[in-house]
């Protein structure tokens, strides 16, 4: 047996593939044994080095390198002072789009990063619901006491997306409420937490995870979720238009 | 502190533990990789002008690499020490789990270093830095489709590996 389809496979394993060519690779890994165990390998594998092979900058290079980009600093200042009057009003728009930026990282990629962490820890500790119920009348309370805050929970079960219960959790020092989804097999977290003028991240992937921001009223959301790209952007509208 | 600076180290230096992780694996060596993430580093900071936004980490990862080829074979090879590296990211504070990761750190760390070069920029790529088949393509200048091969066969030879010499 030699399966003509590992490569499509690994892009879906790496999150690369989206909707109707995401659905394929699921379906043909339901059925094929030779991609199920290269599933599982490369799953182990990548737990595997995640977790034990990553070097650390030390921290004799970081002042190295500190002092240097200061001697540069010092070095450069009178040629760009003339390069950034000649180009006038262009480098004073360059300037303003970079002031968004500034303000961005790094607390964008950690809130990313937090979230997708908070995600996976629920679900590889089985952790994902401390209240189960798909009653938002429940669900809601239960948020309210526990996460300090109460945004909208509403059951979105006729759209294909099942409330099964909530929990709380840490987003970047943050507490913040979690709703959590069925979808299938795959499971929709949906994360609130007070907004305190944070920029958000864009949108986009993180190991393997889809992930979504957005602000409504006084709270930040963040979606994280395996399921395709189509339900995904399904799922957002959904979380976005709810209203109780 | 300037403001070329300040956005340079708002962007650019929060990967630079990617920056040096790439450069040790493809050096195999601590003191190569001190050398090209500084010199990589720099570089980046005086091209930073030219730098219009877009994934900052996939820019640094790509000069680090260029860094690392323009260094040389001569320097390329000098050797191999990271057995005993306190700069490994340790997972746990567990001594005893401590203990036993480290063994298995050192298999797979020595397992890594053993792959060819262009099986190994790819898989670190992936699996450490969350690069995308896109990206890493347009760090190591290769076609998308010669990256997904070289990925799976880099996660091939490993499980290989780890099958034989368990």
């Amino acid at each position: 047996m030699n399966c003509q389809e590992t490569l499509h496979t690994q892009s879906y394993l790496d999150g690369e593939l989206d909707g109707a060519e995401a659905v394929a690779a699921e379906r043909h890994l339901e059925s094929c044994a030779q991609c199920q165990a290269l599933a599982a390998g490369t799953a182990d594998l990548s737990d595997a080095l995640r977790t034990a092979a990553r070097y650390r900058a030390p921290d004799t290079l970081r002042h190295r390198l500190a002092k240097e980009l200061d001697r540069e600093t010092r070095r450069a200042p009178l040629r760009r002072f003339w390069q950034g009057a000649a180009s006038g009003v262009g480098a004073s728009a360059l300037a303003a789009g970079f002031a968004l930026f500034v303000l961005l990282p790094p607390s964008a990629a950690t809130l990313s990063q937090s979230i997708v962490d908070a995600h996976t820890a629920a679900l590889t500790g089985g952790k994902t619901i401390m209240v189960a119920s798909s009653n938002h009348h429940t669900v809601k309370p239960w948020l309210a006491a526990h996460a300090g805050i109460s945004p909208p929970v509403v059951d979105f079960a006729e759209q294909g997306f099942t409330l099964t219960g909530g929990r709380t959790d840490a987003v970047a020092g943050n507490r913040a409420a979690v709703a959590v989804y069925a979808h299938g097999n795959h499971e929709v977290d949906l994360f609130s937490w007070p907004d305190r003028g944070a920029q958000l991240p864009a949108a986009g992937m993180s190991r393997g995870f889809r992930i979504a921001f957005w602000k409504m009223g006084d709270l930040n959301y963040a979606a994280v979720s395996d399921v395709d790209a189509a339900s995904f952007q399904k799922f957002i509208a959904l979380a976005k238009s709810q209203r109780e | 502190m300037d403001d070329r600076r300040r956005r340079f180290e708002a962007q650019a230096l929060p990967h630079l533990d990617a920056a040096y992780n790439l450069a040790r694996w493809l050096s195999r060596s601590p003191v190569d990789a001190d050398d090209i993430v500084q010199d990589a580093m720099l570089r980046a900071f005086r091209a930073f002008d030219g730098f219009r936004g877009g994934d900052a980490k996939a820019w640094l990862l790509t000069i680090v690499r260029n860094c690392w080829l323009s260094a040389g074979k001569a320097t390329r090879r000098r050797g191999h020490t990271s057995l005993e590296d306190e700069n490994l990211m340790a997972p746990e504070n567990d001594p005893e789990q401590t203990a036993i990761q480290a063994g298995a750190k050192r298999r797979l760390d020595a397992m890594i270093a053993a792959l060819p070069e262009e099986f190994r920029e790819v898989l670190i790529l992936r699996e450490m830095e969350d690069m995308s088949y896109r990206e890493i393509a347009e760090i190591t200048g290769a076609p998308i489709g010669t990256v997904m091969s070289r990925l799976a066969r880099a996660r091939a030879l490993l499980r290989e590996t780890a099958r034989d010499c368990p």
